[in-house]
């Protein structure tokens, strides 16, 4: 064993042989001194959005008023550092544009549905606590439940959305009662009345909507689209969605803590002409004066200092190993 | 016959195939349809072992057979809504059934994800019965799905009865219990369970990230330029040395793009090519039941 | 103390339950995550019935009274079928019947293969299609793209980049031509850039990758600092 090894350790030996529980700790100190600075601080880093969040951004900001959007919300707070922070801007920025929206989980995560709900109630209650109105259940948006089969529910919904959903949901002071009598539903009739269908994933749900929704192109104001299927990703999903939005199968996509952070400082700068790189003109206010930086932001200055940390490790192991075979004549 | 029978689009009128809710017409088919479910499955474990692979293989292939069908079949124009031939019918059967298929995906889906249950129960359940290691702890899990399991219906019962004044007045017994047990139990430690890795993939990456061939050195090197470049701070700052020179190309912001479009999407769609014409024909494997092992085993 | 500083505090015990494996294996540790494995699955137990089976299956096949905000549902007894067919699946834990498991499990792999063929023409043939990168420029004022390109133009600089994208595209799919032995130096040499390119994909994706995993981690830590003791205990912002 190395502790009890006589032979006294060199520069490069010492560099690569800090203990597992030394990282760890390392790690907790550095991750957890940033998010207590962001938050003293104030901070608002500098971010600048990619072309995958501005799109995204701009489709949700130009659909009409009163629109009903689908959001397919497949995450559980296994990843709540990264999809809360997305979900809750879309959230924001919905409820501020008065769009309806039904919400609902079409894989097999029981917990989804009810962590959808339980964040719908903190930007509910966040609202309430600014003087804004408050988003009400069944008449500005509504639960559709859990879809375990997410394959069969999108082709069903492409065949026929009315009878692919048949759920209930409960208006204020009645009993559950089908969801197509509420007002966020009863307007649809097929896949393309939707607005827009949103998914916020963690998993590879992203290639079963590509795989079976088509929506007819459609414009929005100055925003034209190609599709009405919009993605809202981890960082792992990232690099492959990515290629859907490449190909122009998914309008937009947000990836992981840095798309929070893009979806934030777009809701506070807006989209100036010139600044979009698919619309070139394209100008859109944000909403300034409002919160809008939020989770996204107040975990950023960490992220920064997270990753430099594995950057540093990584060079330190690297050097270590270098002048450990400097010394060695290479056998190391 | 109307093949959204199942799917409820509208309130049909009595028939064979279904009954007033509660009547003890629909009460009696229900428990006659159960017996004879029942029946069934007790008959097909009697059933001769050369009859088995035939079964399930012939479940497959009907079951996959629906949705090649409703892949390859033309579809009738969206505005014929009564079949004017016999392509034109089966396209609007085809269309008319995917609802109920999908309903009856999502159901089998629903009880099979009980499997997992079981099989915890079923793995604790030994271990208290044989007072094997750690038992104790076994015995917690229990008490954990128990305590869940009354709170969530106890709140959902609940829910179906409560006014909104009454749920703005006081959320409740069963609502508090369940929010205590989800969101601030079970959510926080999903949360932390998931929040490890990240633990794990610092140290991993301190010991076993080398630059010690071409290629880990490239997998290196995208990675450093793909983590800076998700650092504002870093972006704005390496942005701002590089200014317009070489027209703006070496902003860390144009290098990542670069990377972006056209090494890193076209290299991973060449994976997921791969990846898609192999599960293509997996699919056909299984569909045709032509693979070995699994299902044919 | 008020409901939500208990809960916040439950889930920071929670937290730190789970966390103390990183120490070492302990008893703790344990009891946390035989309680985190008991409410997942309390959960689903109730979350099958509330937001799934009640409406898809039960309310189909039992229908409904009349009711303050709908009339009369009529029930459909064939739903009632899909119970023993799912019950199937439990004999895979017997070993005599075991085979049966596998009629429930071929019908939902049937509806999902049945399914891939249609999916792979939606997935792939964009894909293949966004794929077809133009590489002979129609512009020549200057190299690189201005900030006010002239629509329909393609840049030299456009150019070299379609290039490197098809080659990345051709040399990572000649990599994975497995059933061929090649003995030609060219294609040779094609896999093996393949191979390198290929490394950039695997670049981004632990990148990526590294970001996701420190942002759960990240959120922990606002849970315990900022959630808990900031809001929580010195009720402040």
């Amino acid at each position: 064993m190395a502790t009890n090894d006589p032979t006294p350790r060199s520069f490069g030996q010492r560099l690569q042989s800090l203990s597992r529980q030394t990282v760890y700790l390392i790690l907790i100190i550095v991750v957890s001194a940033s998010v207590l600075i962001s938050k003293f601080m104030g901070l608002t880093l500098p971010n600048k959005p990619g072309a995958g969040s501005q799109d995204f951004f701009a489709a949700i900001m130009a659909i009409p008023e009163g629109s009903t959007v689908f959001i397919q919300s497949d995450v559980t707070n296994s990843t709540r550092g990264e999809s809360a922070g997305q979900f809750e801007a879309l959230l924001r920025i919905l409820m501020r544009r008065n769009i309806k929206f039904a919400v609902f989980c079409a894989s097999g995560e029981p917990q989804a549905p009810q962590v959808a709900i339980d964040v719908i109630a903190r930007i509910n209650a966040q609202r309430i606590a600014n003087g804004e109105r408050a988003y009400e259940r069944w008449n500005d948006w509504v639960s559709l439940g859990l879809f375990p089969d997410g394959r069969a529910t999108a082709k069903a919904m492409m065949a026929n959305l009315r009878t692919a959903i048949d759920k209930k949901d409960t208006p204020p002071g009645k009993p559950p009662t089908d969801v197509w009598q509420s007002p966020v539903m009863e307007k649809l009739k097929v896949i393309d009345d939707i607005g827009l269908y949103i998914l916020v994933t963690a998993s590879k749900t992203s290639d079963i909507l590509v795989e079976r929704l088509k929506f007819a192109p459609v414009t929005y104001g100055d925003v034209p689209l190609r599709t009405k299927l919009g993605c809202m990703v981890t960082g792992v999903m990232g690099p492959e969605t990515n290629n859907y939005y490449r190909s122009s199968q998914i309008f937009g996509v947000v990836i992981g803590l840095n798309g929070a952070v893009e979806i934030e400082h777009l809701m506070e700068n807006g989209i100036k002409p010139g600044q979009s790189e698919t619309y070139r003109s394209l100008s859109i206010e944000g909403f300034k004066g409002m919160q809008n930086y939020a989770r996204g932001m107040a975990y950023y200055l960490a992220l920064h200092t997270a990753m430099g940390l594995l950057i540093v490790l990584v060079i330190m192991g690297n050097v270590g190993m270098w002048l450990t075979r400097r010394q060695t004549g290479g056998g190391a | 016959m109307n093949w959204l029978f199942l799917a409820q689009a509208e309130t049909p009128e009595y028939n064979f195939w279904n009954g007033a809710p509660g009547s003890p017409a629909l009460l009696t088919k229900v428990v006659i349809a159960l017996l004879v479910g029942i029946g069934i499955m007790i008959a097909l474990m009697f059933a001769p072992t050369r009859l088995r692979r035939p079964l399930v293989a012939l479940a497959t292939f009907v079951a996959g057979g629906f949705w090649m069908a409703s892949t390859f079949w033309p579809t009738a124009p969206d505005a014929v809504t009564e079949g004017r031939n016999a392509s034109e019918k089966v396209a609007i059967f085809l269309k008319d059934v995917t609802s109920v298929v999908a309903d009856f995906s999502n159901v089998l889906t629903a009880f099979l994800l009980g499997l997992g249950i079981y099989s915890i129960v079923s793995v604790h359940g030994k271990r208290i019965l044989k007072r094997q290691q750690d038992w104790s702890f076994s015995v917690v899990l229990f008490a954990s799905i128990v305590l869940m399991a009354i709170f969530g219906y106890a709140d959902w019962m609940d829910e179906q009865n409560r006014t909104a004044a009454v749920t703005a007045l006081s959320p409740g017994f069963w609502n508090r219990g369940r929010d205590l047990l989800f969101d601030g139990m079970l959510q926080n430690m999903d949360a932390a369970m998931f929040s490890l890795i990240a633990f794990f993939i610092l140290s991993a990456a301190y010991r076993a990230f080398r630059i010690r061939s071409v290629e880990s050195t490239i997998l290196l090197s995208t990675a450093l330029i793909v983590m800076l470049s998700l650092m504002g701070v870093v972006v704005s700052a390496w942005d701002g040395l590089a200014g317009d020179f070489a027209g703006g190309n070496l902003k860390l912001s144009e290098i990542s793009k670069f990377i972006n479009s056209n090494l890193q999407t076209p290299g991973i769609q060449a994976v997921k090519f791969g990846l898609g014409i192999a599960t293509l024909a997996m699919a056909m494997r299984i569909w045709l039941s032509l693979e070995r092992g699994g299902l044919n085993s | 103390m008020d409901y939500s500083f208990i809960k916040l505090t439950v889930g920071l015990i929670a937290t730190i339950g789970l966390y103390s494996i990183l120490y070492r294996e302990n008893k703790f540790y344990r009891l946390t995550e035989h309680i985190f494995v008991g409410l997942a699955a309390g959960w689903s137990l109730v979350a099958l019935w509330t937001v799934t089976l009640k409406d898809m299956w039960w309310s189909k096949m039992m229908g409904a009274e009349a009711s303050e905000t709908s009339g009369v549902v009529a029930g459909y007894w064939p739903y009632v079928f899909l119970l023993p067919i799912g019950l199937m699946g439990y004999f895979v834990f017997n070993r005599k019947h075991s085979w049966m498991s596998r009629i429930p499990i071929g019908i939902i792999l049937g509806l999902v293969v049945g399914q891939e063929a249609g999916a792979w023409l939606k997935r792939d043939l964009p894909q293949i299609e966004a794929a077809m990168k133009p590489i002979v420029p129609n512009t020549e004022v200057g190299f690189f793209v201005p900030t006010d390109p002239v629509a329909g133009a393609l840049y030299p600089s456009q150019m070299l980049g379609n290039i490197i994208f098809l080659t990345t595209m051709l040399t990572v799919l000649s990599y994975f031509l497995f059933s061929f032995d090649f003995k030609t130096k060219f294609m040779q040499k094609s896999t093996l850039t393949g191979r390198w390119l290929l490394m950039i994909g695997f670049g981004a994706i632990f990148g990526n990758t590294v970001m996701t995993r420190f942002t759960l981690l990240i959120d922990r830590m606002y849970f315990v600092w900022i959630e808990w003791l900031i809001q929580g205990v010195f009720k402040m912002g």
